[in-house]
Formats: structure tokens, sequence, C-alpha cells
């Protein structure tokens, strides 16, 4: 009996389960196989929706699904979060009734979270789009009050989920307050710690024009160090001030904090992995997949869904004792909407350089596509969709062999 | 004085400049930080970053496509 245990339920946790699940159905009936999911959210909800709730008041409950709802017959989902996951023993310790359960194979997928603790004073000042579809909607009602002043949208600091979702909050700002006729009241002003309005050059010069034509003003290298909410300040580590009048700030994020202190994580709790095979490096039968990764590339959930898939595929190959071995591309492929219906997208890969790609109503259409077949997609629904979508992209056989486990020669923090 | 050695070999997109930002949050005056990278783009984004924050590229060498950096950190207020 292969035991697979799945830490997080999220996209990529779901996607895994689901399309293992499916691939291995009769072994599961017959007892060949078992495959749990630990996760202790009652719902899942979809991530990229919150930009929505918050900047055109889209109701936050159209976004969320009941998590038992989302796992196929024959995937167990323990209805709680792990408080350990010990890897080299093989096991993880449930977080409220302490309860052990053993695994052959782990897949954690236990994505990011923002931590307000780097960035003193920011929890009590910012109004945050980018954290649930709950704060999200709080984050409308503050939006609705405003008449005048200076909104300042942007990055509070690195790492974070979704990188294009800053700028897109930035044009959906501008597009709130045009299409309320208070644009010439209100300033909106995009933070970024990086030199460009987007980290990578070409997208920058994509986007940085419809800045300059939407009167947005960019101000780069910021590194928020603290906020000082009474005086509505915003403070760099170089000692720069920035006032402000509404704020709407990504967080800096983390991994799960049950992974701090483990040898498989670094400093911030992200999981160290090998960026083909998705190991955890140094051990052959744990996995890790989507956000909670140390991954070189964004956090997204394209990313986590074609993690998902590689490492589904090849349990599914050496449970049928096949040679066949996938490798994770790089493939990212995030959606950055541009307003007024329009959008571009950040497409590349580990060898390929970020394309060029122009905001169009096309790309917009593409966005909203899928958001429709994002449920069923988490059950390894529309999957014939993705592989002709991602061509060669999708993934990648290989031959190659995993090198003896050796520690890390350099720290990578 | 400390310094870190940050790993960004093979990082693209969003970039070593993401390392470079979070090893520079936990750094103080006087720390170095060694960033390796293999993306050509980060000599010159690691100098513009520097002459905006204050702060110094000691020296830059490539070798065998892998790109070291090193920065003295130096910007940060009192
Ligand atoms: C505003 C916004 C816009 C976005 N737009 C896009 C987009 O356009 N395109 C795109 O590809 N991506 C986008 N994303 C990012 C995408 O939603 C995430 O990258 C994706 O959900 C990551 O999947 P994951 O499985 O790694 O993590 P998640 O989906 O976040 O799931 C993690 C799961 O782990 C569980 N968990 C945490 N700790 C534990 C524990 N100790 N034990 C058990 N379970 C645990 C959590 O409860 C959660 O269910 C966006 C995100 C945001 C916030």
């Amino acid at each position: 009996m292969k035991n697979v245990a799945v830490v997080g339920g999220g996209a990529g946790g779901l996607i895994f389960a689901n399309t293992l699940a499916k691939e291995m159905s009769e072994d599961i009936q017959s007892g060949k196989m078992k495959i749990r999911i630990f996760d202790g959210s009652i719902y899942h909800e979809f991530q990229p929706g919150y930009l929505a709730v918050a900047f055109r008041g889209r109701d936050p409950e159209s976004l969320r699904r009941y998590l038992s709802g989302l796992v196929l017959p024959g995937v167990e989902l323990v209805p709680e979060n792990c408080s350990k996951v010990d890897i080299d023993n093989r096991f993880v310790v449930t977080e409220k009734t302490g309860k052990k359960f053993e695994f052959d194979e782990v897949v954690i997928a236990t994505g990011s979270k923002p931590d307000y603790s780097q960035i003193p004073g920011l929890s009590q000042a910012n109004h945050d789009f980018h954290s649930s579809a709950r704060a999200s909607a709080d984050a409308y009602k503050r939006l609705q009050k405003v008449r005048w002043g200076k909104v300042v949208t942007g990055i509070a600091g690195v790492p974070y989920k979704c990188p294009p979702s800053p700028n897109e909050s930035a044009f959906m700002l501008d597009e709130f307050f045009v299409r309320r006729k208070l644009r010439n009241e209100v300033k909106v002003t995009f933070l970024t710690p990086y030199l460009r309005s987007y980290s990578n050059e070409t997208v920058n010069s994509i986007i940085e024009p419809i800045y300059k034509e939407r009167n947005i003003e960019i101000i780069t290298s910021f590194n928020l160090e603290s906020v000082d909410p009474e005086k509505e300040l915003l403070v760099s580590m170089e000692g720069d001030t920035l006032p402000y009048d509404t704020l709407f700030l990504v967080p800096p994020h983390t991994g799960a904090a049950i992974f701090k202190g483990e040898e498989y994580a670094d400093s911030d709790g992200w999981i160290k992995t090998d960026k083909y095979d998705l190991h955890v490096t140094d051990h052959d039968y744990a996995f890790a997949i989507g956000d909670a990764t140390n991954l070189p590339i964004s956090k997204a959930g394209v990313e986590a869904h074609l993690e998902a898939i590689v490492v589904a595929n090849n349990i599914v190959s050496e449970m049928n004792g096949s040679s066949d071995r996938y490798e994770f591309t790089g493939r990212l492929q995030c959606s950055m909407e541009t307003g007024f219906h329009q959008a571009t997208f950040v497409v590349g890969t580990y060898d390929k350089p970020i394309e060029r790609i122009q905001p169009s109503f096309y790309n917009y259409m593409q966005k909203k596509l899928m958001e429709r077949i994002y449920w069923a997609s988490l059950k390894g629904g529309y999957e014939w969709l993705f592989r002709w979508h991602f061509g060669e992209d999708y993934y990648r056989k290989t031959t190659r062999q995993r090198p003896p486990a050796q520690s890390p020669k350099v720290q990578n923090i | 004085m400390a310094k870190t050695l940050v790993d960004s070999r093979g990082t693209a997109c969003p970039g070593p400049i993401t390392d470079l930002l979070r090893a520079y949050r936990k750094a103080s005056n006087g720390d170095v930080i060694e960033l390796l990278a293999t993306d050509p783009g980060v000599k010159a984004d690691a100098k513009a970053w520097c002459q905006r924050t204050n702060n110094e590229v000691l020296s830059t060498v490539e070798k065998n496509g892998v790109i070291t950096v090193e920065i003295k950190i130096m910007g940060k207020k009192g």
C-alpha cells in the first residue's frame, strides 16, 4: 500500500491529489494506494478574484467553495492543518487533535501568507486587497469613501504571490476613480522596491507607458521599513518618507510557520525544492509544489498547477513500473489586468525569456475564461485544454537522474 | 559586520533583485551581501539599485556564466 500525504489543499494540493486519484482509481479501490489531504480551511477561495472584490465591489462569497466539495472520490480530506511534517521519519502530526499519520510519499503544498510583522504599522494602516475575500470586501468599503487625496498602492515587501497583482491594483484604482469621475481629485501612486514598475524590463516597457498615459505616479526603489498610521507616513529603510491618505499595499509573504527551523526549509520557511523534479532537496519521497517552494520563479497558480501535474505523473509512472519521468519547465503565465477590459500576460520558462505581450481585450477574455474553468480544473477537468495551451512547456520528459543528495554549498536566504 | 551569501542563480522573473531585497531587509550598515546570479541583467540592476539606495557595489566578477556582485550595505538610516 502506497500512502500519499498532501499537506495543504489549495490550488496545487487539490490538482495534485485529484489528478493522482483519477489516474490511480483502481489501485485506490483495491487498497494499493491511499491519498490524504490535510487542510484546516473550510473553504478554498479563487484568489485572483480578490482584486475584483476590492476594486469593483464583487461579491466575496462568489469566490468561495467548500473544500470538501473539491476533492474527488478516492481522496480523503483530513480537516486539520499539520503542525509537523517529519520527512526523515515519514509522518505528519495534525494541529488540533495531535494525531500522527504515516506516509510513504509526501507533497507539501501549504502556499504562502502575508507577514505583517516585517513592517511595523502596516497592518493598522493598510487596506489589504490581497489576502482573503473578506479583507478585500473591507478594502472596497474603504475605497467607496475616498473622494480626494493620495491613494498609494504597490509592493510593501518581497516576496509576495502573483507578481503582477500590485500593478493590477494601480490600474484598477485608476479605472475606479475615472468611472466615478473623481480622478482629478485623487492622486494614484504606485510604490515599489524594484527599479522599475515591473521587475522584468520587457514587462516594464509595456506597462510604463500606460502609467504615464493614465497619470499614475511610480515611485521606485522604495524599501518600506515602517508605517506611521497616525501621521499617515511611509518611512523607507534609507530614511525617505512619503505621505499618504489611503493605503492599499501588498505585504511581504512567508511560508507556513511550521517549517521554520526545519532543515528542509530556508530561514523564511520556504521549502528547499529541486527546480525540475520538485523533490524536497535531499529527499526522494518528499515533494513541494506551488507557493511553498523556494523556486526562483513567480508564486502563482499556473506554476502550482504545472508542478502538481509533474509530481502526479511521476508517481503514476513509478506505481505502474514505467521508466517515464517528467520535469517542470518553469513555465509561468501570470495575467495582468491593465484596466478598462484590457490585460497582458507575463509568460516565460526557465529557458525562455519573458515574452512581449501587448495588452488586449482578447487577453482579458482569456483571464475571464480561466475563472470559468477554475473550479473544474482543481478536480483535474480541462486538462486537455491546459496541455494544448502550454504545449512543450506543459512538462518535459526527462532521462535526468537525480544527483546523490548533498548539502547546498551556498546559503540561500 | 556580517557577510550574507545569496544564491540567485537560475532566477529570471521576478529576478535576483528579489533575493537581494530580502537579504537587504535583514542586513545592517557595514554588512556585505554577496549575490550570485546567472541573469545578465543583474550587473546593471545591482549598480542602479545601489546608486538609488546609497549602498555600494564593491566588485562585480563574471566567471563560467555566474555573476558575483559584492554589495556593501551603508544606505540604511541610523
Ligand atoms: C490578488 C491575487 C491575484 C492572483 N492572480 C493570479 C493569477 O492571475 N494567475 C495565477 O496563476 N495566480 C494568481 N494568484 C496566485 C495564486 O492564487 C496562488 O499562487 C496559488 O493559489 C498557489 O497555490 P498553492 O497551492 O501553492 O497555495 P494556496 O492555493 O494558497 O493553498 C495553500 C493551502 O495550504 C493550506 N495550509 C497552510 N498551512 C497549512 C498547514 N500547516 N497544514 C495544512 N494545510 C495548510 C492553506 O489552508 C491553503 O488551503 C493570485 C493571488 C492573489 C492573492
